[in-house]
């Protein structure tokens, strides 16, 4: 362990730390009160912006390092998720520009994003462990940010608790291996999933359940709908992306190189098809656009853990693509929602009729989003959904392939429901026509842009990642 | 290779033309019209170039152009014309204009995303038909469904949004089980022969076993299926047809429908030569009851735009008995058939539409001695209604004589030896649908232009020049079909005799009919 190590593999995490401290100072010396332009908000975005650059460029020169041996490791491919994952928290710090004034969005999305960078490069429980924490405990105070609904109070304290739960289960799981290996570090969980030992198949059990509480899985997803709606529309994206995000890496990183065999073969497919087939029916009752989104990504995290299935060299590569491909369009559904009078009208779904009308350039956005969240192509959606569901038949799971298309199928029609709003409706009543948001456009643009990438160079950005 | 990129222009003028609508200024709605009819024709001319200069003596590809796309899954962006495709292509290009033109006067609510939605199409279907990679004509497939969806639901009757959604979802739960059988068809030739590849001519040399083929086929086969459609998946194709557009109707019926034909000609049964051989019967016998069923809905409504809708039915079913023939004349009589249709059904909707547009209603028994009230009118539309009948001369004619000829001469010899005597009950039921086909048609004409003079709408004014001019364009092209069919016949020839070799050399023992 050198000092140099500890610099360089952790300079992400690093710069998010100054940003931070950087943040907190601002708000001792008066520079960001409210009233006081937008400083924090610049401060934040060039200091993800900062951390991205750090860990691509680190990527690219094929930097590996473990600083902390046995409990943080970097590798390029890791580093590149890393950007990747903190890339897409810079459309939610555009769109909140107007949402949240002063310094605690921004400090608290810097914090979170901190216990992303940690979860992704853990090598040890105990660093899984404090980056989840870190990670999660931001998020339980973003959503309650918004308190100006008396929803937010209870969503937040729901995700709390639910969160607790997840975080009690996962401890107990790492206590489990950890009485039957002695060791903590994450390669002991892909031994104990080919053992035969009880008290070991109890702790991987309860660790994969942890894991799908975060990611909202069925029967463990009923927080998100909740949480989602609680939130103010930048906190949901940040949830619904970056969270989601994260937690799926870190699944990925703790499966590591193992073929999963039955029964736990079962464990991960069973559960995740059950959310791709109860997110997508459930989906379709919301009026709500952000409960519908939740249910959506209850779905999505279906698919995702779907590519668990797959050959282990596959698992990271596809998983990527789809976090980057859903993470996108998933934003530029957020980012190019049209501001309403108050929060909760935004969130209606008939606020979207006659969308096309009042602002073409959003209806246009979110439909895209839209068709490439079902996995329709030539969007982006299709190529991820394929990548992964080729990963899951060429591991010889083709009957559980062929189910997970069919609830994937179930989908297709809520996604369309919105179009059909935004298109093939006249003008809701109260709808007024509104002006779009510079920053909300920017984030927009910015997610327009990397879909069209992944859209037409797909081949590219696979061999890339 | 000048041709080649010729080709990638053809392709790509539709999207090119999308995205200049995309930023032309709003509310110059000529200019839009202009833009996209411009483009259309633009395509049609490149097209006829192309046509002429294909040479009907090279079997498979010619102005191939191949690209890596996701070089690590051996996708490619690999178009070409073959004998396969080039009819299609042609009618393609051929109906574009029209379509565009058609819509000058109907359509006058957001004119923009309008023609976007149908030069988007267009690109689609062309990327469909040219594609020459599994994973490329899928993506075009799918992609083709989204422009649709839109033109239904925007710019459709008052069912509009039951009639698009039935659409959407009904082709889309067949693409999705086709995707799984995508995935597995080339993850099974990886393993068997190291090739990883979606090129159509890498796919055909995957043997697989008999069972996985029966899998595979029933997926591709229930996705085509439903897009042909054949009974009993058809049933969102009379809601789609009655409430889409003018020009949705034509686009559909014209084009889209032969996506179904295509697919089984190009991929389901060569790509999976035994089970094919074991499901021919059933789907000889779907085929001819798709054309007798159909006509008998076609010859009940009293809608005059379900009478076409189910006619279409009744059509496609005899591309699909040419198609499982396996003679020569069939195959042949299959592909002018799908040309055939893709004119005269597309010509009938527009004339539906141009009656439309005057009246506003379509209810058969509104309308009665049109030919007294409109006789440029009634004439084009005897002509149309003759060459959906079959009346020689026409390309109706050319297309059913030729499948009913290779339907009995595929069936002759299994009843003269005593083996099977499905086929040859199969193609005289066939005939009769012919009968059928007069009957309905007949009907529609009698009490449409014939009878007692009503319109609910008078004074109707006659056709004027752009609408004549469709008409006229398409109508030479019926007769041209009809009289010279050499020229197109000799252009798929090598195909028709490749698909033939493809299909029969592995027929099973004792399956074949």
């Amino acid at each position: 362990m050198s000092w140099r190590d500890i610099l360089l593999a952790m300079l992400p995490e690093h710069l998010l730390l100054l940003g931070i401290v950087l943040l907190i100072l601002l708000d001792i010396a008066g520079l960001a009160r409210r009233g006081s332009g937008q400083i924090p908000s610049w401060v934040a975005l060039a200091t993800v912006a900062a951390a991205v650059w750090a860990a691509a460029q680190l990527s690219l020169g094929a930097y590996a390092a473990a600083p902390f041996a046995g409990h943080f490791s970097v590798e390029p491919a890791t580093l590149l998720a890393k950007a990747l994952v903190l890339a897409l928290a810079l459309p939610v710090l555009l769109m909140s520009r107007g949402d949240f004034d002063g310094v605690e969005f921004p400090v608290l999305l810097l914090s979170s994003l901190y216990g992303v960078g940690l979860m992704l490069s853990a090598d040890s429980f105990l660093t899984l462990f404090l980056g989840l924490e870190i990670m999660s405990l931001p998020v339980y105070v973003l959503v309650l940010l918004a308190y100006r609904r008396p929803q937010s109070a209870e969503a937040a304290l729901k995700y709390l608790v639910l969160g607790g739960t997840s975080t009690a289960m996962f401890m107990m799981g790492v206590s489990l291996l950890y009485g039957g290996s002695g060791a903590m570090d994450i390669a002991v969980f892909t031994r104990a999933l080919g053992s035969a030992d009880s008290m070991a198949r109890a702790g991987v059990v309860l660790v994969v359940l942890g894991f799908f509480l975060k990611a909202a899985i069925v029967p463990f997803h009923a927080w998100a709908p909740d949480a989602y709606e609680g939130a103010s529309v930048p906190v949901t994206a940040y949830m619904a992306v970056v969270v989601k995000a994260a937690v799926l890496l870190a699944a990925v990183r703790v499966f590591g190189q193992v073929q999963l065999a039955s029964p736990m073969l079962e464990l991960v497919a069973v559960l995740p098809l059950a959310s791709i087939v109860w997110g997508n029916l459930a989906a379709m009752r919301q009026a709500s656009l952000r409960r519908m989104i939740a249910y959506s990504s209850i779905a999505h995290a279906g698919y995702l853990f779907y590519a668990l299935l797959g050959a282990p060299e596959g698992r990271m590569q596809a998983v990527t693509f789809y976090l980057l491909a859903y993470g996108a369009l998933n934003l530029l559904v957020f980012a190019a929602l049209p501001p309403a009078a108050d929060d909760q009208e935004r969130d209606r779904l008939d606020h979207l009729q006659g969308l096309f009308h009042r602002s073409p350039f959003a209806a246009l956005m979110i439909g895209m989003a839209m068709l490439s969240l079902a996995g329709i192509p030539p969007f982006p959606g299709f190529i991820a959904k394929f990548l992964v569901f080729k990963n899951v038949i060429a591991a010889g799971h083709t009957t559980y392939a062929v189910l997970g298309l069919l609830g994937s199928y179930l989908g297709i029609y809520f996604y369309l429901r919105v179009i059909q709003f935004m298109f093939m409706s006249d003008a809701a009543p109260t709808a007024a026509a509104a002006p779009l948001r510079r920053h909300a456009v920017a984030a927009s643009l910015a997610c327009v842009a990397l879909t069209v990438v992944v859209a037409v160079f797909p081949g590219w950005v696979i061999s890339q990642l | 290779m000048p041709e080649a990129s010729v080709l990638n222009l053809v392709l790509c003028l539709p999207l090119l033309g999308a995205g200049l609508l995309l930023v032309s200024p709003t509310g110059r709605d000529d200019l839009t019209r202009g833009i996209t009819l411009g483009l259309m024709t633009l395509q049609l001319a490149l097209t006829g170039w192309l046509y002429v200069r294909f040479d009907s003596a090279v079997a498979g590809l010619q102005f191939e152009t191949r690209l890596p796309w996701i070089a690590t899954w051996g996708v490619h962006y690999q178009i070409g014309l073959d004998g396969y495709n080039i009819l299609l292509v042609m009618l393609t290009a051929f109906l574009g204009p029209l379509v565009t033109a058609s819509a000058f006067s109907a359509i006058t609510k957001d004119v923009k995303l309008f023609y976007a939605m149908v030069l988007l199409i267009q690109f689609a279907m062309m990327g469909a038909f040219l594609a020459q990679d599994l994973f490329l004509f899928y993506v075009f497939w799918e992609t083709m469904l989204i422009p649709m969806f839109l033109m239904i639901g925007i710019w459709g009757g008052e069912r509009r949004i039951y009639a698009t959604l039935k659409f959407f979802l009904y082709t889309a739960f067949g693409s999705i089980l086709m995707l799984a059988a995508v995935i597995y068809l080339v993850w099974s030739l990886q393993t068997t022969t190291g090739v990883v590849s979606f090129a159509f001519a890498d796919l055909v040399k995957a043997r697989l076993p008999l069972g996985v083929q029966g899998w595979l086929l029933a997926a591709f086969a229930l996705s085509f299926a439903i897009k042909v459609p054949m009974v009993p998946l058809h049933t969102w194709l009379p809601d789609a047809h009655v409430q889409a557009p003018t020009a949705g109707s034509v686009i559909l019926a014209g084009v889209l429908l032969k996506m179904g034909t295509y697919g089984f000609m190009k991929l389901g049964f060569p790509l999976f030569p035994d089970a094919t051989a074991l499901f021919t019967p059933w789907l000889m016998t779907l085929a001819v009851v798709s054309i007798v069923y159909g006509a008998c809905l076609a010859l009940v409504q009293d809608d005059i735009k379900k009478i076409i809708a189910y006619s279409s039915i009744s059509h496609l079913g005899y591309v699909m008995l040419g198609l499982l023939s396996l003679e020569l004349v069939g195959i042949q009589g299959a592909v002018i058939q799908m040309v055939s249709h893709g004119l005269v059904a597309a010509g009938l909707f527009l004339m539906v539409g141009m009656i439309y547009e005057r009246c506003h209603t379509r209810e058969l028994a509104a309308y009665g001695g049109l030919a007294r009230l409109l006789p440029v009118y009634s004439v084009f539309f005897m002509i149309l209604t003759l060459a959906s009948v079959g009346l020689p001369t026409t390309s109706g004619f050319t297309g059913e004589f030729l499948v009913l000829l290779g339907a009995f001469k595929a069936a002759w010899p299994p009843h003269a030896l005593g083996l099977n005597h499905l086929p040859l009950v199969l193609a005289v039921v066939a005939v009769a649908g012919v009968v059928l086909g007069a009957l309905y048609m007949l009907r529609f004409a009698l009490g449409f232009l014939y009878g007692a003079t009503k319109a609910p709408h008078q004074p109707l004014s006659d056709l004027n020049g752009r609408e004549k001019t469709i008409l006229g364009l398409i109508v030479v092209a019926v007769f041209a079909l009809g009289l010279f069919p050499d020229g197109p016949l000799r252009k798929t020839e090598l195909a028709a005799k490749a698909y033939k070799q493809l299909v029969s050399t592995s027929r099973l023992p004792g399956a074949s009919p």
